[in-house]
């Protein structure tokens, strides 16, 4: 781990610049791809989850940290050889039917994507249908789902019903949130999991795909 | 001494010169007009194109200034809001400030269990009931989204109950065209008819927009057919700081002024000289746990800002916040912001001033919390008034009688004493200022005690004017599903 030390703490301290320098340090010192990320990108945002979990941390912080590992992986990409695991997992998110809000959700996708998790976002207002279909397609590990409004989290059922019917609701994990959505309200409309905000949803999702 | 009639001074909060106003304003303008703003109702499309904005990428909207002019030259400087029986108990003009509750909250603290629980429609209408009863609470909102009814209908649901629990104004939240449409039918039953509403109204919709400068056609629905009715409107949007908005203040204001402006516009294109409560939302996004605080001293300032911006450029009368926090219980922290919301917003002389009474970021609903905030906004107005000097006051004989008087006298005996003091003292009654043993003897109670103890009292018996037959069978009517 201490051979990446520089590199994870410029990105714990957002410092692009630094952090960019070396990973192409690493690389040109022979380090391979799957070792940067994990040893030095990963660990630096476990650390910066960790401290913002704590509270030692504040939210624009942390996305400049997620920020800087996502320009690195950039740069570590042409490398990564067949069977790298680069991903913790696909994550397909949205806001549904009827709602436009996309703060919240941006935010949970943001942290998710510095966590390591691939996303694929299908933006707002999105239709149960639309969600059915693209789980079809990018075959996600988790199904995400945001409403802010009371009046449109009966989208969320109304999802989970066409993964049901699409024969797709057993393939994935359903993580929910958003201002009105409540723990209990998971359970009654059988989401897997319920993130009350984005910190959370990040644990959520590790729990739900056995990553610690 | 012959004393000359002096004016009374009435303390007054100022926080923006006339430069940072216009300047605030200029900013507003060039949003409009170089980001331009992203209207999805085909009508509101249509109305703007022809009255000379730009529109390009089918919804994206430029708007010249020459039309903000227009609607801020249109629009009513002033307008009243009436009681359910037709007076005048809200005229929204110049620094007159009217305090009531807020919407949406998805929890409520029971006030048998004191427990966080998701709230219902009787909720809805104790809340309404607290309100009829509370003196300094001039306008109820629904405080809840009721969870057993209909989730389509719950605006229409929570409306229903609230007339059935309070004659003060309501200021009522739709959810499209196709309920607002509802609720205007029932308030037309209370006022005794369209024409009747249209000169008397007693009801306020709030509608938002979506920051940053996105115009859904739910809420353009609303807008426009409040427009038509001449039911009043405010339509602001959640341009939090580093959440919807910049985070720095004066972005995050420039940014949701320039959002309330499109939809004054597009109000008053859809009906010229219709009623158009002013004013953004401009809180903060909380850089740790992400919320939108209601406590924080952001909000009330940027409020009192625009307050100044009011008073400089626009004229319109605006919309404010109070009495609200961010802690979960209502405790210290609660009373702390509680306070420092509620007489900043009146020293700065906010028109509309809800969400009275909200725990837990606006998630939570209190009835205690009310009933406390009732008490901070006596205590406030007692400060607000000023100091009167006059030669009754200044009272210089009885200072005479009392300290040149023969032993024994105390002013507490003058009469001059008996005639003032309910008048130049303010008069606690949830307030504890009682010795100690006779505090320890009534129970040792905390606030948060008297107020769910007089919360109860008022539940208890306070009477709410009943509706008519009439109107209860039109509303019962109204709410069957078809």
């Amino acid at each position: 781990m201490s051979e990446f030390q520089v590199l994870s703490e410029a990105v714990i301290k957002g410092d692009v610049n630094t952090a960019l320098a070396e990973t192409r340090k690493a690389l040109d010192a022979g380090s391979n791809a799957q070792e940067i990320l994990d040893n030095g990108l990963i660990t630096a945002m476990n650390e910066v989850g960790d401290k913002f979990s704590k509270g030692l941390l504040f939210v624009p912080q942390m996305l400049r940290s997620a920020k800087v590992m996502q320009e690195c992986t950039k740069t570590l990409q042409p490398f990564f050889q067949e069977g790298d695991v680069t991903s913790k997992g696909k994550v397909l998110i949205g806001t549904v039917k009827g709602d436009l809000h996309d703060i919240g959700k941006n935010l949970v996708s943001m942290m998710l994507e510095g966590a390591g998790f691939t996303i694929v976002d299908l933006g707002v207002d999105v239709h149960p249908d639309k969600f059915a279909e693209k789980t079809g397609e990018v075959k996600p590990d988790i199904v995400a789902m945001s409403a802010l409004l009371s009046t449109t989290m009966p989208s969320m059922p109304q999802t989970i019903e066409a993964l049901q019917k699409a024969k797709l609701r057993d393939s994935v994990k359903i993580m929910i949130g958003g201002a009105p959505v409540t723990e209990k309200y998971a359970r009654e409309i059988k989401a897997d999991a319920y993130g009350s905000d984005a910190g959370t949803a990040v644990n959520k999702a590790k729990s739900l795909l056995g990553i610690d | 001494m012959k004393q000359m009639e002096v004016p009374t001074f009435k303390p007054r909060l100022k926080v923006l010169n006339r430069e940072q106003a216009l300047a605030i304003h200029g900013a507003a303008l060039e949003i409009l007009q170089k980001t331009g703003f992203k209207m999805e109702h085909g009508g509101a499309l249509e109305m703007l194109a022809d009255a000379g904005c730009r529109v390009s990428d089918k919804d994206r909207v430029s708007m010249p200034a020459k039309l903000v002019e227009e609607a801020l030259t249109s629009a009513p400087k002033q307008f009243a809001l009436y009681d359910q029986k037709g007076n005048e108990v809200i005229m929204l003009a110049d620094g007159n400030y009217y305090y009531g509750t807020g919407s949406d909250a998805t929890f409520t603290i029971d006030l048998d269990t004191g427990e966080r629980r998701r709230a219902v429609l009787k909720d809805v209408g104790n809340f309404a009931r607290l309100v009829d009863g509370l003196e300094n609470i001039n306008f109820a909102m629904s405080m809840s989204n009721p969870e057993d009814v209909p989730v389509a209908d719950i605006y229409l649901h929570a409306f229903a109950e609230m007339v059935k629990n309070t004659s003060k104004p309501i200021l009522f939240i739709a959810d499209s065209g196709r309920d607002i449409a509802k609720i205007y039918q029932i308030a037309c039953l209370v006022a005794g008819g369209e024409k009747e509403l249209q000169q008397k109204p007693f009801i306020l919709n709030y509608s938002e927009a979506i920051s940053p400068l996105r115009f859904p056609e739910n809420v353009m629905e609303k807008l426009i057919f409040c427009a038509q009715k001449k039911i009043p409107i405010c339509l602001p949007s959640g341009s939090n700081a580093g959440g919807g908005a910049p985070v720095t203040l004066g972005g995050a204001m420039a940014l949701g002024i320039a959002e309330n402006l499109v939809g004054l516009v597009v109000h008053q294109l859809a009906g010229k000289g219709s009623p158009f409560l002013f004013g953004p939302n401009v809180s903060t996004l909380d850089m740790k746990s992400s919320v939108v605080s209601y406590g924080c001293p952001e909000w009330s300032l940027t409020q009192a800002a625009l307050a100044d911006m009011r008073d400089e450029l626009y004229g319109l009368p605006i919309w404010a916040y109070a009495g609200a926090t961010d802690a979960k219980v209502m405790d210290a922290q609660a009373g702390a912001e509680a306070m420092f919301s509620i007489i900043t917003a009146m020293l700065s002389r906010a028109n509309i001033i809800h969400d009275v009474g909200f725990l837990e970021y606006g998630n939570t609903s209190s009835l205690e919390m009310v009933t406390m905030a009732n008490e901070l906004i006596a205590m406030s107005r007692f400060f607000t008034e000023g100091i009167t000097v006059n030669e009754d006051t200044l009272a210089l004989e009885v200072t005479e009688r009392v300290a040149g008087g023969g032993p024994g006298s105390i002013f507490l005996m003058d009469d001059h004493t008996f005639e003032h003091f309910m008048q130049a003292q303010f008069l606690p009654k949830l307030i504890d200022r009682s010795r100690y043993d006779t505090w320890e003897g009534a129970g040792a109670t905390d606030l948060y005690q008297r107020c769910n103890a007089e919360a109860r009292r008022m539940l208890s018996e306070h009477q709410v004017e009943p509706k008519s037959s009439e109107v209860l069978e039109g509303i019962a009517r109204i709410l069957t599903p078809h």
